[in-house]
């Protein structure tokens, strides 16, 4: 690693950045133009829009503009102690960024305005949308490793979670809405999770026999991925209608299917749909991955006296377990986002406070469910591709350019 | 069938042996009888039942008729994951798993065979220094950061590694460059001479297949055509096919490359010998023929010096002694 490193650092000065460079200017458009915060009397009055011109007068603007002027100088000549330079004050402005919108609230609300709220504006979405585009180029131009990611991630989350706790941010409209149902928003969080869970447990274990059986039987192979990419194709509503009629049948039927709260609404036709959408590409990634073991190397692994048993263990499946991994990722990501769908079957979870806000047109009771579920999907994502990674850099099959 | 000569049986016997796949007959009613400490090596073209025939001896395929003997038993009725732990196998692709290190690759047999641990490590040492390969520099590493040639002798280390009395080895140095390969080819023939081993080999090249020879058995179409020291088939090539196999028109400079200037060449009397070999033009004794003959034709020359291996003078070699033998076999 450092002699990699080292090595970089000899390399005469790279081109200009120009994915930075781009997003330095937009970002500085954004502080510029764009209201960050509004500030609302109550739940139903429309706000008035504050610049950060408004919010903190020319200190503040120019402060912040020279912040991306540095960044642009940075990014001019991107050797990789620059790239580095950059991605440390990235990661700072992410780190302040809530305890920025702190000292907003505490400026902006007097005490005693209990109904008053600030809501977040399109400037702020746009630059922490930006900011966390530059720390993901940055990540990859630097190729951190990914014990660095993660921990930078934490830093950050960790930053957040401290100025959310420590009340400072209650003034916003997404904490008024969550402490209006903070009880509700924890057993939606749970459910959601648990949901999620049993979903890619579930994939996991009938893609495994799937993959197992269509290696065994080459003839299943062609009729079991066609089953599978024609559930992919039905829209999840038309799947919960179509789940209904039976699930009620057999609730009625069989009581004790009944006691166990099968209904055409509710958990289990949540459940059956979003297994029937994660069983394509689980078992495809399965399949794959354990076919894709090169031959001559199971070859050698009986020749040299491996039981079958032995082979799959310790040859094939280790093997096959990135490509694997890769699958569990993409569904779980995949059913986290669906999961929400779910709730206009009653099945609960996140999605519930999405429908409820959209129904009454309070858009931060949407963000309180959409905001857990996006950064639920990101840190899964970033979980398994980080997992995956992992095990192919313990299996000594990394970029041989990092390793 | 057991040998009736009264000659010690062979350690490998293939009596009447078939393979079929389906309609396809790949291997053909062949009968083989390899002596323990014999360097077999098959040839023949592609697709004439060489592999099947290999991977018939350790199981990897069920042969369809016949009987395969090693021992004296039938391989049918040992345990075929017993059979292969007693059974080198090295491939052309090496077959290294990609996930474990140099070290845990060779020691895969040794492990599958319960041995202590302490004694595994010590037998991958052994190997690796066997193979020259330097244990601080290659037991970590990985089969992908290996050159090819590396990862051959890896390969053939972990063939070796429970010290295994037969060793089945497919194009095992197919797929390396010509010098790379004539090392490996060195290499094998030291640990020969050292460790005795029953080997069959297959290959391609028949310059290495002369070279690695004891006996050479060539096939076609599923067939043996002919078998021998490879000496015996280049004089006397039973038909077209082996004849055209073993080289052709060039076959008398594979039978050069088979002899050894010592055989052919002139020793110096006492009062001439002694001398070093300097600014004359010269071979060693251990050279072959065929080198010696290169020499003359590039140099224009119809003789050259010979010396031992300390460089000393120890005797000439004239165009007339490379071509033709002389009867008095000294
Ligand atoms: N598993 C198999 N199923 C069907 N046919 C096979 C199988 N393995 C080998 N064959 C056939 O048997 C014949 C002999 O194959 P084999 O691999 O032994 O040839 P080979 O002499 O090793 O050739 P090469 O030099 O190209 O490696 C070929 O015609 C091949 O197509
Ligand atoms: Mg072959």
């Amino acid at each position: 690693m450092s002699n990699v490193t080292s090595d970089t650092c000899a390399l005469p000065p790279a081109a200009p950045n120009p994915v930075l460079l781009v997003l330095t200017a937009l970002a500085a458009g954004a502080i510029v133009g764009l209201p960050l915060v509004s500030v609302q009397p109550n739940r139903i009055m429309p706000g008035e829009g504050l610049t950060l011109w408004a919010l903190g007068g020319p200190m503040a603007l120019t402060g912040a503009l020279m912040v991306l002027a540095g960044l642009t100088w940075l990014a001019w000549r991107p050797t990789r102690r620059a790239l580095s330079a950059a991605l440390t004050l990235v990661g700072l402005c992410l780190a302040l960024l809530p305890w920025a919108l702190v000292v907003v609230a505490a400026a902006q609300i007097e005490p005693g305005m209990s109904s008053a709220r600030i809501g977040l504006g399109a400037g702020l979405w746009a630059l922490l949308f930006l900011l966390l585009l530059m720390l993901l180029e940055l990540i990859n131009r630097l190729a951190l490793s990914p014990l660095l990611r993660w921990g930078l991630l934490l830093g950050l989350g960790l930053s957040l979670l401290l100025a959310l706790t420590g009340g400072g941010l209650d003034g916003l409209a997404l904490m008024r809405e969550y402490h209006g149902r903070r009880a509700a928003f924890h057993a939606a969080l749970r459910y959601h999770l648990l949901l999620v869970s049993a979903v890619v447990g579930i994939s996991l274990l009938l893609a495994a026999g799937l993959a197992l059986a269509m290696r065994r039987w080459s003839g299943l192979r062609r009729g079991t991925f066609s089953v599978l990419s024609v559930l992919q194709t039905i829209p999840s509503l038309a799947l919960f209608g179509l789940l209904l009629a039976p699930l009620a049948y057999l609730a009625v039927r069989f009581t004790w299917l009944g006691d166990l709260g099968v209904r055409g609404i509710g958990w289990a036709p949540a459940l059956i749909a979003l297994v029937a959408y994660s069983l394509l590409p689980m078992t495809r990634n399965a399949f794959v991955a354990l076919d894709e073991v090169a031959a001559d190397v199971t070859d050698a692994a009986r020749g040299m006296g491996m039981s079958p048993a032995q082979v799959f263990w310790q040859v094939r499946l280790p093997l096959a377990l990135p490509v694997m991994l890769e699958g569990i990722r993409i569904t779980a990501v995949q059913a986290i986002g669906l999961a929400a769908v779910a709730a206009l079957i009653g099945a609960g979870g996140l999605g519930t406070f999405i429908f409820q806000g959209l129904g009454q047109a309070a858009m931060d009771l949407v963000l309180l469910g959409a905001l857990p579920i996006i950064l639920i999907a990101l840190l899964v994502d970033g979980l398994f591709s980080a997992l995956a990674e992992q095990l192919r850099r313990a299996q000594g099959r990394g970029e041989t350019a990092h390793a | 069938m057991p040998d009736q000569s009264g000659a010690a049986p062979a350690l490998i016997e293939l009596d009447a042996v078939t393979k079929r796949f389906g309609d396809a007959t790949a291997v053909d009613a062949i009968s083989l009888a390899i002596p323990r400490g014999e360097l077999c090596v098959l040839v023949g073209t592609s697709g004439c039942g060489k592999s099947t025939t290999l991977r018939m001896i350790n199981r990897l395929i069920e042969h369809s008729s016949g009987q395969i003997r090693i021992d004296g038993q039938q391989i049918r009725d040992v345990d075929e994951q017993r059979l292969r732990r007693r059974i080198g196998y090295a491939i052309q692709s090496t077959g290294l798993f990609p996930h474990w290190t140099v070290a845990r690759n060779i020691g895969l047999v040794p492990r599958l065979l319960r041995w202590p641990a302490a004694r595994i490590a010590a037998r991958v040492s052994e190997l690796l220094a066997l193979l020259g390969l330097d244990e601080d520099e290659f037991a970590g590493k990985y089969p992908h950061q290996l050159s090819g040639g590396q990862a051959q002798r890896v390969g053939v280390a972990r063939a070796l590694a429970a010290d295994p009395e037969i060793l089945l080895m497919d194009e095992p140095f197919g797929a390396l460059d010509p010098i790379t390969r004539e090392s490996l080819q060195d290499e094998l023939l030291r640990l020969q001479a050292r460790l005795h081993k029953t080997i069959v080999f297959v290959t391609h090249d028949m310059d290495e297949a002369l070279k690695l020879a004891d006996r050479l058995v060539v096939m076609d179409t599923g067939r043996i055509v002919q078998q021998g020291s490879a000496a015996a088939l280049l004089q006397a090539p039973a038909n077209a096919f082996v004849e055209s196999l073993l080289g052709g028109r060039d076959r008398g400079l594979k039978h050069a490359a088979l002899t050894r200037v010592a055989e052919r060449m002139r020793p110096l009397t006492d009062a001439q010998a002694g001398g070093p070999a300097v600014d004359t033009l010269g071979v060693s004794a251990d050279d072959s023929l065929r080198q010696a003959l290169s020499l003359m034709l590039w140099h224009g020359v119809d003789s050259l010096l010979v010396s031992d291996t300390q460089g000393q003078v120890v005797g000439s070699l004239s165009l007339q002694d490379a071509v033709v033998e002389r009867n008095t076999r000294a």
